[in-house]
């Protein structure tokens, strides 16, 4: 009866630890709003970006272009450019992003008026 | 166990040691006369068993065994078309031969017959004997086209002839079957082509389009066709369908402005696709060469490249030196990743369907098809398709599903075909220095009179909305290609010089423009393209762009264009509902209801504002649409890159709603067009006007991330409606203090 009541138990049976899978990191709207995120978007936007104007729109969208895509390789090393943008493209129609979107976009308007505060 | 019991028979050894002792009772080549084929004592009687093999075994049972077989045994070529090139063509006075030549052709019909499964049906045995079958119909088709005796195809119209010349009040139900093994035999012999996805191994010129129109038109195929569509709604009446799938099969994929080219035309256009070709193969090389390494590639150069934060990415090879723009690429190009694509499941894969695959003509076929498709425009195009438009109006029992979709294909295909002639005669007559007065017979559009009526329209409509709604993008394909045409034709009809033509074109359009909901219907269509394919984005996009465009230009010329929507009237209806208390509610619910939607049903006519439709077409949507479309801009002419220009430029510039571009993605891929690596050729004319309207754009991004630095970040997204006027101007819209 000894044996039998261990094999019940299964106290005799080895247990199998099965590996647990790193799990890969997705570009969420957590990792988006993160340090390394937006914020850090709005923040070289404002410090970094000098454009020369009239006569050179190439080179300018070039280094547009160029900041958009270390920023993103930064934030998310795995994906390509244009998989990346598709990514971040398709988060923003999450409510929580649409939300923060309208924040920064209103955050330094002008003359706040008083109906519209709904929409911060 | 022998080798033999170890291999699973694909097919059932009863059936084919049956199958194989009736082919051989047929009949065989005789060593006594000279290696003639002879008919075997029973022959008649085979040949009927072997039909009755087919059908009882193979259709009843869903199997293709008996066929598999047949196809083994050689039978299609070593005794059908043996017995059809036996006799000379005077010998079909002679009943029994006659016979025996009709049962050889019954069965050449059903051996190619097109073999099909839908996909829920298929079984092990399916997928056994499918691909076999497709290759050895191939090889039917060649040795029909190619006999080296007999005309084949022309003994086939011959055998129907004397069932032709019957009238058809006197035609008895065995004439009429005779006549549509002739046409089912010439519609499977078109429809044959070189299986897609399996290794044919024999010529592939022997059965391509060209070696079946240069056939058809060497057996009077063409002359038969041309008899029959003439005489559509008097002689015949059944045949309408055959014919149609016949037509389709013969024209699908073939350009029609190069068919209607003159040859001198038509080398110089050949000449200049070659040059554009090479020019373009010139510019990609040069586009390597730039970016070459000058030294071997084991030199093993490695760069730095210093980053914010104090950090440095690595790249290797020494191409990259003193080359920023090529850095980011490649660090961006060694990335293994891919974001995982979902199959395309909207897009059909079958290729007896698909119209939208080019097909190559050569010389020869192409002036024989071209002689044909003039004669039938001149005799038979209006009998034929105003039959077939009543046949699918009442929904006859002889009409498929698919014959809609290739009815609308064809009125597209020879629309085209007809407004290509005319532009052809008026070039020769200009160039003759009108020597000949214009006959006015040859300006009048009476040819195809027969699909621009109001029923045609209808049944167009009609077969749109139910394709869109029933998600069958290709049917919706060819009822697109279908309006786009009847438009230009109609733009081309308001222009003639008769004045009963300009009148009618009047009529026509205002009737087209008269119903909102093909207005609704077309926005509808490009605000939802999704993974549908690049003929079905090609097709919408046209449709949209030649639609607005004429559209424009009428309401124009009539200010007052009228057109009936419908009106929404529910809301009011409920009110008026809840006011009349809820007692008596519960009966008058159904009565209720119905008078909703009667309500709602009722239409009420108003202006027509241009502007504002217009302004319908600068949505979120519909630029992705077009952006999805412009992505293949490497593969696009000068026609298709014309059109995608105008819309951005019209959503930019004419509308003022360049905000909706501002979006990283899209400004990724219009500076990878201008300025590369693998962008536009800037030998193509419409480059310039491409890189002047993105310069445009460019420079009013660039202004505007400067005066609004929080478009930074609003530019990885699609923009919110509400928030795009603030965007723009810096200032909440006044209007929306009216809540």
């Amino acid at each position: 009866p000894a044996t039998s009541n261990a094999a019940a138990l299964g106290i005799d049976e080895e247990i199998k630890v099965a590996k647990k899978r790193q799990p890969i990191a997705k570009l969420d709207d957590a990792r988006l709003l993160s340090a390394a995120g937006i914020p850090k978007l709005r923040r070289i936007s404002k410090e970094r970006l000098k454009f020369k104007g009239k006569g050179h729109e190439f080179s300018d969208m070039a280094r547009l272009l160029n900041t958009y895509q270390l920023w993103l390789d930064d934030l998310y090393p795995r994906a390509k450019f244009a998989d990346g943008l598709a990514i971040i493209e398709k988060l923003g129609h999450t409510k929580r992003m649409q939300m923060m979107r309208k924040e920064w976009i209103y955050e330094n308007r002008p003359k706040p008026s008083v109906e519209d505060d709904t929409a911060v | 166990m022998s080798l033999d019991e170890w291999v699973t028979p694909t097919v059932d050894p009863e059936v084919r040691a049956f199958v194989y002792s009736i082919v051989s009772a047929i009949g065989g080549t005789s060593a006594d006369e000279d290696g003639t084929y002879v008919l075997g004592d029973d022959a008649l009687a085979c040949l009927k068993d072997v039909r009755r093999w087919i059908k009882g075994f193979d259709q009843k049972q869903n199997r293709f065994d008996v066929q598999r077989c047949l196809a083994e045994a050689n039978f299609a070529k070593g005794d059908l078309l043996e017995i059809m090139a036996k006799w000379p063509e005077n010998s079909m006075e002679d009943p029994l031969k006659y016979k025996v030549l009709l049962a050889c052709l019954e069965l050449l019909g059903l051996l190619t017959w097109p073999v099909e499964v839908e996909e829920t049906q298929m079984r092990v045995h399916h997928h056994r004997h499918l691909p076999y079958l497709h290759l050895a119909q191939a090889g039917y088709k060649r040795d029909i086209l190619h006999h080296d005796r007999a005309n084949v195809l022309e003994r086939a119209v011959r055998l129907a002839l004397p069932a032709m010349a019957v009238p058809r009040k006197e035609r008895e139900p065995r004439d009429d079957g005779v006549i549509r093994i002739a046409l089912y035999f010439i519609r499977n012999v078109a429809m044959i082509s070189v299986p897609a996805n399996a290794a044919y191994d024999g010529d592939e010129a022997e059965i391509s389009r060209s070696a079946t129109i240069s056939t058809f038109h060497a057996q009077n195929v063409f002359q038969l066709l041309l008899t029959v569509a003439s005489s559509m709604g008097d002689e015949f009446v059944e045949q309408d369908v055959i014919l149609l799938e016949i037509l389709f099969h013969l024209l699908k994929g073939v350009d029609v402005e190069r068919l209607f080219m003159e040859e001198e035309a038509r080398t110089k256009a050949n000449t200049q696709d070659l040059r554009e070709l090479m020019q373009k193969e010139k510019a990609m090389l040069s586009g390597y060469a730039r970016h070459a390494p000058t030294r071997h590639n084991r030199f093993g150069t490695m760069i730095w490249v210093k980053r914010a934060d104090e950090r440095v990415s690595t790249v290797s090879g020494q191409t990259f030196l003193g080359k920023d723009q090529k850095i980011m690429e490649q660090m961006d190009g060694s990335k293994k990743w891919n974001k995982p694509r979902l199959r395309n499941r909207n897009v059909e894969e079958d290729e007896r369907k698909d119209f939208d695959i080019k097909v190559h003509l050569d010389a020869p076929a192409r002036k024989q098809l071209r002689s044909f498709v003039e004669e039938f425009l001149d005799s038979s195009f209006n009998p034929l398709f105003t039959h077939l438009r009543r046949a699918i109006e009442r929904e006859a029992h002889r009409v498929e599903g698919v014959h809609s979709m290739q009815y609308f294909y064809l009125i597209s295909w020879f629309l085209q075909a007809e407004c290509a002639r005319r532009r052809q005669i008026q070039k020769n007559a200009a160039s003759r220095q009108a020597s000949t007065p214009a006959n006015s017979d040859d300006e009048s559009f009476a040819l195809i009179a027969g699909v621009m009526d109001q029923e045609t329209f209808v049944l167009l409509n009609r077969f749109m909305q139910s394709s869109q709604d029933d998600k069958s993008w290709q049917d919706l394909n060819a009822g697109m290609k279908c309006f786009t045409q009847i438009l230009l034709s109609v733009q081309e009809m308001s222009e003639s010089s008769v004045e009963d033509d300009q009148d009618i074109a009047e009529n026509i359009q205002n009737r087209i423009f008269y119903e909102e909901t093909t207005h609704d219907r077309i926005l509808y269509i490009l605000r939802n393209y999704k993974d549908q394919g690049f003929g079905y984005l090609d097709a919408c996009t046209e449709l949209s762009h030649v639609f607005l465009r004429m559209l424009e230009r009428y309401s124009k010329q009539n200010v007052d264009l009228q057109v009936r929507s419908r009106r929404r009237a529910r809301r009011k209806k409920n009110a008026d509902a809840q006011a009349n208390g809820e007692a008596n509610a519960d009966e008058e619910h159904a009565e209720e209801a119905e008078e909703v939607a009667d309500v709602q049903r009722t239409s009420t006519e108003r202006k027509f504002d241009f502007a504002r439709f217009s302004s319908k077409f600068s949505t979120q949507a519909c630029v992705n649409t077009f952006v999805a479309f412009t992505k293949y801009y490497r593969d696009l002419s000068n026609d298709q890159l014309k059109r995608a220009h105008r819309f951005f430029y019209r959503v930019a510039f004419k509308q003022d709603l360049a905000m909706i571009l501002y979006r990283v993605d899209i400004l990724h891929l219009f500076n990878k067009m201008i300025k590369g690596p693998e962008g536009l050729s800037t030998e193509m004319s419409i480059f310039q006007d491409w890189q002047e309207l993105v310069r445009q754009l460019f420079r009013k991004v660039t202004k505007k991330v400067q005066e609004r630095p929080e478009l930074m970040v609003e530019m990885l997204f699609s923009k919110i409606p509400n928030t795009m006027f603030y965007l723009e101007h810096g200032y909440e819209r006044e209007l929306q203090t009216r809540t």
